[in-house]
């Protein structure tokens, strides 16, 4: 009862105007950037941030929210008429849905991947709603040592799933979290790595580093070669599936949700992965596998249903622990303390109108992307054929924008375009971004805490080993860090390994 | 399969030895800002630890780039259009040093006009429609309607 009345209290304040009006903001520029290759939702979420400023915290989060599980909707849209990935969580869907379209059947493709995303969606939330509280009140048991060594396990668990050398991975996790340090030591109050320039006593802004590892880094490796895009020039036709259509997809929509929902609440988990696991797994319990590849339904329906259910769950460990478990929530977990909020365990009892109000607009978010995706298709179809050599320099000039408006400040365009070099550099070295930014993020909630378990324990080393979870999440750490040094078991991790940004 | 090197040219070996030139940089940073004790880390504590874990995964990357080489530099680049890159992140720079004096609309105009015709060129009717669209767009949206200041530059007397 407690939980309905609190989701009540989150529908008023999510179906007032302006909240709801960040709400379509959100989930339509989330569909748009998942629909545009190029641009991922990292990119979109650093550019809007600073709009978000003038805003409150809840229209402001609620905005930033609806960016991230929209752009899962939208990202369907170009795998299936293009075969392009409208972002990483839908490279999957290229496989049939692109197939389905070649055959004549983008309709039913495009009408299960958003039916599946809504239901995939839908049942996310409320799983959110009915876990979070629980695991929050849990949270409370949390000291510095089991914060520091959850941090640990998150970053050693996306560097084990990132694609490519786990070195080159956890050495951009290091590098991330030295970035995270640069300014003013919050304890000590001295300069560090500042080299005497004043706009660095704040820091390295996360919008610019964001903005010119993903963003400007994007549209440099992308102008190296010249893209065509062709978009499937059948009429589209009914979007409804067929009878035949939902008997296949049913068991692939629920079983999609429920992994996606389960992987995308893990440390490092996310979208991408939930996307390629549902697909594998639909292949393998499949009686006609040799259908996938080809244009089975199924492998719309599973995929897309998986990397919206983790695009919900990955907020529970966000809003519950404070910890965000990919670089998507690391940029909502900037947000937040932008605009003076602290995710964790005590956000739901201190701050009720942001926590429920969030949880009630990604109902209301669920639905608008229904309709944003269904009747309005052929508006996103139209979206397609803009070329990119007219796209890129617009993204661009947002880009500039972006980062200027957050801070007023030059010096961070100048970051950003630092940022984009070093992003295109990493590129073609083989050095993946993400973990890299979800380590800065976490840099100074990670030494901070560090230091506190080491002041409270009178310098002991042993009390991340001794107390029960940081001792168990430091050692599936440790587990994680063997793994590539056994080659069997070294292979199946490149097996899973994806590229996460 | 890519050609591999195990000679100078090989990319794998000067990108760990880029990591690991940071990595040494940072250990020693970390060092000098002062460790403290471990019941009271210093603000150089974690610093100095993460340029060791830099240091010490360079150096494992460096090592396996001798052992088991890796794609020669030049082919990194080769059949790319690497100088297209070049002159966006020229253009960008120079943006960013003339974007206060010249103010956001004049200073965007150019870049995207040039970015429109130079790159992957547009016809001019498109280029200045999209650029003049955009650029104007985007300073109402944002200076009138958000309130969020953009340097008006050689402009001010006009946008007031």
């Amino acid at each position: 009862m407690d939980v309905v009345a609190s989701l009540a209290h989150g529908f008023s304040v999510a179906l007032q105007p302006y909240n709801l009006l960040a709400c379509f903001a959100g989930v339509f520029v989330g569909t748009l950037i998942g629909v545009l290759p190029g641009i991922g939702p990292v990119t979109a979420m650093a550019l809007l941030l600073p709009v978000t400023l003038s805003a409150p915290p809840e229209a402001g989060i609620i905005m930033m929210a609806g960016i991230y599980y929209g752009s899962m909707y939208g990202g369907s849209t170009t795998s299936i008429l293009v075969n392009i990935p409208g972002e990483a969580a839908s490279v999957v869907t290229c496989l049939d849905g692109h197939e389905m379209a070649k055959q004549g059947r983008a309709g039913p493709a495009l009408g299960i991947a958003a039916l599946g995303s809504f239901f995939a969606g839908t049942v996310a939330i409320v799983a959110l709603m009915l876990v979070a509280p629980t695991l929050a009140r849990w949270a409370l048991k949390f000291g510095p040592a089991e914060y520091f060594s959850l941090m640990v396990l998150g970053l050693t668990l996306l560097s084990f799933l990132t694609h490519g050398s786990m070195a080159k991975a956890l050495l951009m996790a290091s590098v991330g979290i030295v970035l995270g340090l640069i300014g003013t030591d919050a304890i000590t109050a001295e300069e560090r790595l500042t080299f005497g320039r004043l706009e660095l006593l704040d820091g390295v802004g996360i919008v610019p580093v964001v903005m010119g590892l993903f963003g400007v880094a994007e549209i440099l490796s992308n102008l190296e070669r010249k893209i065509s895009r062709e978009v499937i020039k059948a009429r589209i036709g009914s979007l409804w599936p067929t009878r035949e259509d939902w008997q296949r997809s049913v068991g692939p929509m629920t079983r999609g949700t429920l992994l996606g929902f389960f992987v995308g609440t893990l440390p490092g988990g996310g979208a991408v992965i939930s996307s390629f696991a549902s697909y594998a797994l639909e292949k393998r319990i499949s009686k006609t596998p040799e259908r996938f590849g080809k244009g089975a339904i199924e492998g719309v329906a599973g995929p897309e249903a998986a990397n919206n259910a983790a695009a919900g769950g990955a907020f529970i460990p966000l809003l519950t622990l404070g910890i965000p478990p990919n670089v998507i929530l690391a940029l909502l977990l900037g947000a937040f303390i932008i605009h003076g909020l602290q995710p964790g365990p005590l956000l739901m009892v201190q701050k009720p109108d942001v926590f429920w109000g969030i949880v009630a607009s990604m109902y209301i978010g669920n639905v608008m992307l229904l309709v944003l995706n269904m009747p309005l298709i052929g508006m996103w179809v139209q979206v397609l054929k803009v070329p990119y050599p007219l796209l890129f320099p617009l993204i661009l000039m947002f880009c500039i924008v972006g980062v200027f408006s957050s801070n007023a400040a030059v010096f961070d365009v100048f970051v950003m375009v630092v940022f984009g070099a070093i992003g295109y550099l990493m590129r073609k070295f083989g050095y993946e971004p993400a973990p890299l930014v979800l380590a800065f993020v976490l840099g100074p909630l990670l030494e901070n805490n560090l230091r506190k378990a080491l002041i409270l324990s009178r310098g002991d080393f042993w009390t991340f080993v001794e107390r029960p979870i940081s001792g168990t999440c430091l050692a599936l750490a440790v587990l994680m860090l063997l793994i590539p040094l056994l080659p069997s078991l070294a292979r199946k991790r490149e097996a899973i390994a994806l590229d996460k940004d | 399969m890519q050609n591999q090197t195990k000679g100078l040219a090989n990319a794998e070996l000067w990108g760990g030895i880029a990591w690991l030139a940071l990595g040494l940089f940072v250990t020693w940073q970390g060092w000098t800002q002062g460790l403290g004790v471990l019941s009271e880390p210093g603000s150089g504590f974690a610093v100095f630890w993460c340029g060791v874990i830099m240091s010490g995964l360079s150096a494992t990357i460096v090592a396996t780039a001798i052992r088991q080489g890796g794609p020669p530099l030049k082919s990194l680049w080769s059949e790319t259009r690497w100088q297209k890159v070049l002159l966006v992140m020229g253009l960008l720079l120079l943006f960013g040093f003339f974007f206060e004096q010249i103010g956001f609309i004049p200073s965007s105009l150019v870049l995207l006009l040039v970015l429109m015709r130079f790159i992957d060129p547009v016809p001019w009717w498109q280029a200045i429609t999209v650029s003049f669209g955009a650029v104007l767009g985007v300073w109402f949206l944002l200076a009138k309607f958000l309130k969020i200041q953009l340097p008006a530059g050689v402009l001010a007397p006009l946008l007031g």
